[in-house]
C-alpha cells in the first residue's frame, strides 16, 4: 500500500496523516496500544538511569528504588524551597512507583504494575500529601453489596469504585478526596432527558388499536398478541417507572474533611499554572463511565499535576447524549504549597447537540464528529452557565 | 471423517454441499465429483487465499482494501444462507464481546483451543472501542468463510452503520485505509450476520436479550434480518435488551430499550424448551455472570476492556453432555509490566 506516498504532502496535516497511515498499515496503530505503552514506559524509565544503574534495575526488588542522586530540576525552574518526599511520608504499604532519577517525576503507571491493575503512587510536598489509587472496576460481590446497602438505582456500567485521588494536609489532618461512590451520592432524583429516538421508540410499542381502548378491535389478531400489546401499553407507561438520573450528571465537588470553604473573588492563578515548572506527579484516572446504552457517554474522571510550589486537580463530569445534549461540570482544586491557600472552582457548561454540531459544520473533514468526542474541545466551545470560586479560611 | 456429522441438517442444500466439499478439500480428500450450481464455491485457490489472509491477519496486519472486498463477497455467500436462528452443534465454545482487542482474541484462541479444532460461537460486538477492529473483524470473517461449520458469528449492536460511526470502527478504517470504503464493505456485510443461534435446541444465544414481541423462537425465524439494526422492534430488542433484577418487562429511564425479569426468562425457556439463554452485551468484572437463577448467563470476552477496566474475560464451553465450563483469562500482557496506557503529563488547566 502506498496511499500515503501518493498523497499531497504540501500541507503539514497531510504529511502527518500519511505518516500515521503508513505506520498503521504496516503494524496497526501501535502508538496507542498497550504494548507500546509498556515498551515506552520501560524505555522511558530505563533510559533515564545512569548506565551503571540500568543493569541493576533489571532485577528490581520489591522495595522502593531510591533515587541515587538529587533530582535535577529543569533550567527554567525557579529555585524552590519545597520539601519533596516520594512516596508520601504517610504512605502505607509498598509503593511500586519510583521517582525518576533524572527529572524527579513519579513514574506512573508503575513500571512493574501487575494484573489486576493496582497502582498506588504518592508524593509529599511541604504539608501536603497526594495519593492516587488505580484499581479495576468493581466486581460482582462489591456491586451486590452496594446495591443492597447504598444505591437503589442501577450503577454506571464501568464503576471504578476503588479508585481515588486524595489530598491530605499532614499538619492539620484536613483532606479533599474524589471518589466514584461519593460522586454517585450527589445525583439528582431523576433526569428529564431522554435519548433522541425516544418518541419513535415509544410509538412503535403502542399499537393504535390497543392505545385507544382495551377492547378487541381487530379480531383477526391472535389472542396472544393482544395480551402482549396490552402489556406493552402498560409497561410503556413511563409514569410507573421508578425514575433515576440515568445520565449520572453528578453535582460532586469532592469529599471534604476539616476544610471550611467560603465564596471568594479570587481566581485560580492561571499564569502561574502556565509556567513550565517541572511536574513532579501527574496522574489521570476514571471514576465512572457509562456508555448510556451506546447513546453517548457519561464519564467522571480526574487529572492531577503537582508542581514544586502548587498543585492543580481537575475533576470533570462530561456527558454527551447523541443528538440531544452536551454537559460539562468541572471541579478544580488549586493548592498553594507555600501559603496553604486552597481554591475550589466549580463550573457548569451545557449546550444542545445541534448547537455544538453547527460549530464544526464548516470544517471539511472525513469524520466531522471526531471533535464531539474530544471533551477538551467541547469544553472550550460550549457556553458557561455558572462558575463559582471558593477558598479555605486560613 | 467425523467433521461431516457437524453439518447442520437445516442448512440450505447449496450451502451444505459447499461446506462438505470444502471440509474434504481441506484434508486432501476432496474427490467429490458433484459440482453444484453454485458459482462461488470454495476451490483450492480460494482456500489458499484464505489461509494466506489468516496468516497475515494473525500477525495483526490488516488486509488490503481489494482483499477486504474479495473477502466480504465470499462471506456474503456464506452468511446469507444462514438462518436467523442458526443451528449449532455441541461441543462448542461460546464467546461474548471482543471489541477490537485483537491480541486478546488471539489469547482467547490460546485459552479455548485453536479454531477449527474447537468449535466457536461468537455473540457479536467485534468492532469499536479497541484499537484493532479492522484486524479483529477481518480475522473472524476469514475464519467463518474458511471453516463455516466450525465457527458461528452473530451480530451485535455494534455491527451497525450508526454505532460504528460513533464508537471507533469508522474512525479506524479512515486511519488505516484513508477512506471509508472498508467500513462500508464491512457494515454492508454485517446486515447478513445471523442474529441468534440455537445450540443443540437447548441454549439460545444472542447478543442482547429477549423482546416483548418475541415469545417463541419461531417468531425470530420470521423476522427479516437483512437490514441495518433498527431503532425499534423485535430485532432491535434482541441486540440491545438487558436482564434485570426487577420482574416483568421494564423500560430504561433513557426512554428506549427493554429490560426483562426472571419471570420473563423462565417463561421463555419453558415455552421453547430451553435450558439457558446465553448473551453478551454487558461488561462484567469476572467475564461471566449468572442472572435469573441460572436461566440467563452474560459472557464478556474483552479482558481489560478499553485497556483500562481491569476486568477478566471469559468463554463458556458446552460439551456433548451439555456440561458447561467457564474459562477465565486476563489480557495478553505479561504480568509485571504496566497494564494501562501511560499518560504524558500535560499542563492542563
Amino acid at each position: 500500500m502506498s496511499e500515503g506516498d501518493t498523497r499531497d504532502d504540501s500541507s503539514k496535516n497531510h504529511t502527518d496523516e500519511s505518516k500515521i497511515l503508513n505506520a498503521s498499515i504496516n503494524s496497526g496503530i501501535n502508538a496507542v496500544h498497550v504494548n507500546t505503552a509498556r515498551e515506552m514506559t520501560q524505555l522511558h524509565t530505563r533510559a533515564r538511569l545512569p548506565i551503571h544503574l540500568q543493569a541493576k534495575n533489571e532485577n528490581r526488588n520489591s522495595s522502593m528504588p531510591k533515587p541515587q542522586r538529587k533530582p535535577l530540576m529543569s533550567s527554567t525552574f525557579p529555585k524552590s524551597n519545597s520539601n519533596v518526599s516520594i512516596p508520601a511520608k504517610s504512605h502505607t504499604g509498598s509503593c511500586n512507583n519510583p521517582q525518576c532519577t533524572h527529572c524527579g517525576q513519579v513514574i506512573i503507571p508503575s513500571p512493574k504494575s501487575s494484573l489486576p491493575i493496582q497502582d498506588h503512587p504518592s508524593i509529599t510536598v511541604n504539608d501536603w500529601s497526594i495519593f492516587t489509587i488505580k484499581r479495576p472496576i468493581l466486581n460482582s460481590t462489591e456491586l451486590d453489596d452496594l446495591a443492597d446497602s447504598r444505591f437503589e438505582f442501577p450503577l454506571p456500567e464501568m464503576i471504578f469504585g476503588n479508585n481515588l485521588v486524595k489530598l491530605v494536609n499532614d499538619k492539620d489532618g484536613s483532606s479533599i478526596e474524589f471518589n466514584a461512590l461519593d460522586a454517585l451520592d450527589s445525583l439528582d432524583e431523576e433526569s428529564s432527558l431522554k435519548v433522541s429516538y425516544h418518541k419513535e421508540w415509544l410509538e412503535s410499542r403502542r399499537s393504535p388499536s390497543t392505545a385507544s381502548s382495551s377492547d378487541i378491535i381487530d379480531k383477526s389478531e391472535k389472542a396472544q398478541k393482544e395480551i402482549t400489546n396490552k402489556d406493552l401499553k402498560k409497561l410503556t407507561d413511563l409514569d410507573s417507572l421508578k425514575p433515576y438520573d440515568w445520565t449520572y450528571s453528578t453535582n460532586y465537588k469532592g469529599t471534604i474533611k476539616n476544610v471550611q470553604f467560603s465564596e471568594t473573588d479570587e481566581k485560580i492563578p492561571v499564569e502561574k499554572l502556565l509556567r513550565p515548572d517541572p511536574i513532579l506527579f501527574f496522574d489521570e484516572l476514571i471514576l465512572f463511565e457509562d456508555e448510556l446504552g451506546d447513546n453517548g457517554i457519561s464519564m467522571l474522571s480526574t487529572k492531577i499535576r503537582v508542581m514544586p510550589t502548587c498543585l492543580l486537580l481537575l475533576c470533570r463530569f462530561s456527558l454527551r447524549i447523541d443528538n440531544v445534549i452536551f454537559r460539562i461540570r468541572d471541579t478544580r482544586i488549586y493548592i498553594d504549597f507555600d501559603t496553604n491557600l486552597i481554591l475550589r472552582e466549580y463550573k457548569v457548561q451545557e449546550c444542545s447537540y445541534s448547537e455544538v454540531l453547527k460549530k464544526i459544520s464548516n470544517k471539511s473533514n472525513n469524520d466531522p464528529k471526531k471533535l464531539l468526542r474530544d471533551t477538551m474541545w467541547v469544553s472550550q466551545n460550549i457556553p458557561i452557565l455558572s462558575c463559582t470560586v471558593e477558598s479555605n479560611t486560613i | 471423517m467425523d467433521l461431516d456429522t457437524d453439518v447442520p441438517m437445516e442448512d440450505v442444500s447449496n450451502d451444505q454441499d459447499l461446506n462438505q466439499r470444502f471440509e474434504e478439500s481441506t484434508t486432501g480428500q476432496g474427490q467429490q465429483q458433484s459440482q453444484p450450481a453454485n458459482s462461488k464455491d470454495l476451490n483450492t485457490s480460494s482456500i489458499n487465499q484464505l489461509d494466506e489472509w489468516i496468516e497475515k491477519l494473525s500477525t495483526c496486519e490488516p488486509l488490503s482494501e481489494g482483499d477486504v472486498k474479495r473477502l466480504c463477497d465470499m462471506a456474503m455467500d456464506v452468511l446469507q444462507f444462514e438462518e436467523n436462528v442458526q443451528p449449532v452443534q455441541v461441543p462448542v465454545t461460546i464467546c461474548g464481546d471482543v471489541h477490537g482487542q485483537f491480541h486478546d482474541l488471539m489469547e482467547l484462541f490460546k485459552i479455548g483451543g485453536s479454531c477449527p479444532d474447537t468449535n466457536y460461537l461468537f455473540m457479536g460486538d467485534y468492532v469499536d472501542r479497541g484499537y484493532y477492529s479492522v484486524e479483529t473483524v477481518s480475522y473472524l470473517v476469514c475464519m467463518k468463510v474458511r471453516y463455516p461449520n466450525r465457527i458461528t458469528i452473530l451480530r451485535g449492536n455494534h455491527e451497525s452503520r450508526q454505532i460504528t460511526q460513533v464508537y471507533g470502527f469508522y474512525d479506524e478504517c479512515l486511519r488505516k485505509y484513508g477512506s471509508a470504503t472498508v467500513w462500508k464493505l464491512f457494515t454492508d456485510l454485517f446486515d447478513y450476520f445471523p442474529i441468534t443461534a440455537l445450540v443443540d435446541n437447548k441454549v439460545f444465544c444472542l447478543h442482547g436479550g429477549l423482546s416483548p414481541m418475541i415469545e417463541t423462537i419461531d417468531q425470530v425465524r420470521e423476522l427479516n434480518r437483512i437490514q441495518e439494526v433498527p431503532h425499534e422492534g423485535p430485532m432491535c430488542d434482541l441486540l440491545w435488551s438487558d436482564p434485570d433484577d426487577r420482574g416483568g418487562w421494564g423500560i430504561s429511564p433513557r426512554g428506549a430499550g427493554f429490560t426483562f425479569g426472571q419471570d420473563i426468562s423462565e417463561q421463555f425457556n419453558h415455552t421453547n424448551d430451553l435450558s439457558l439463554i446465553a448473551r453478551a452485551h454487558q461488561l462484567v468484572m469476572e467475564g461471566y455472570s449468572w442472572s435469573h437463577q441460572e436461566a440467563v448467563v452474560t459472557i464478556f470476552s474483552a479482558p481489560n476492556y478499553c485497556y483500562r477496566c481491569g476486568n477478566q474475560a471469559a468463554i463458556m464451553e458446552v460439551d456433548e453432555q451439555h456440561n458447561r465450563q467457564f474459562l477465565q483469562y486476563d489480557p495478553s500482557v505479561r504480568p509485571g509490566e504496566p497494564t494501562v496506557t501511560r499518560k504524558t503529563p500535560d499542563y492542563f488547566l
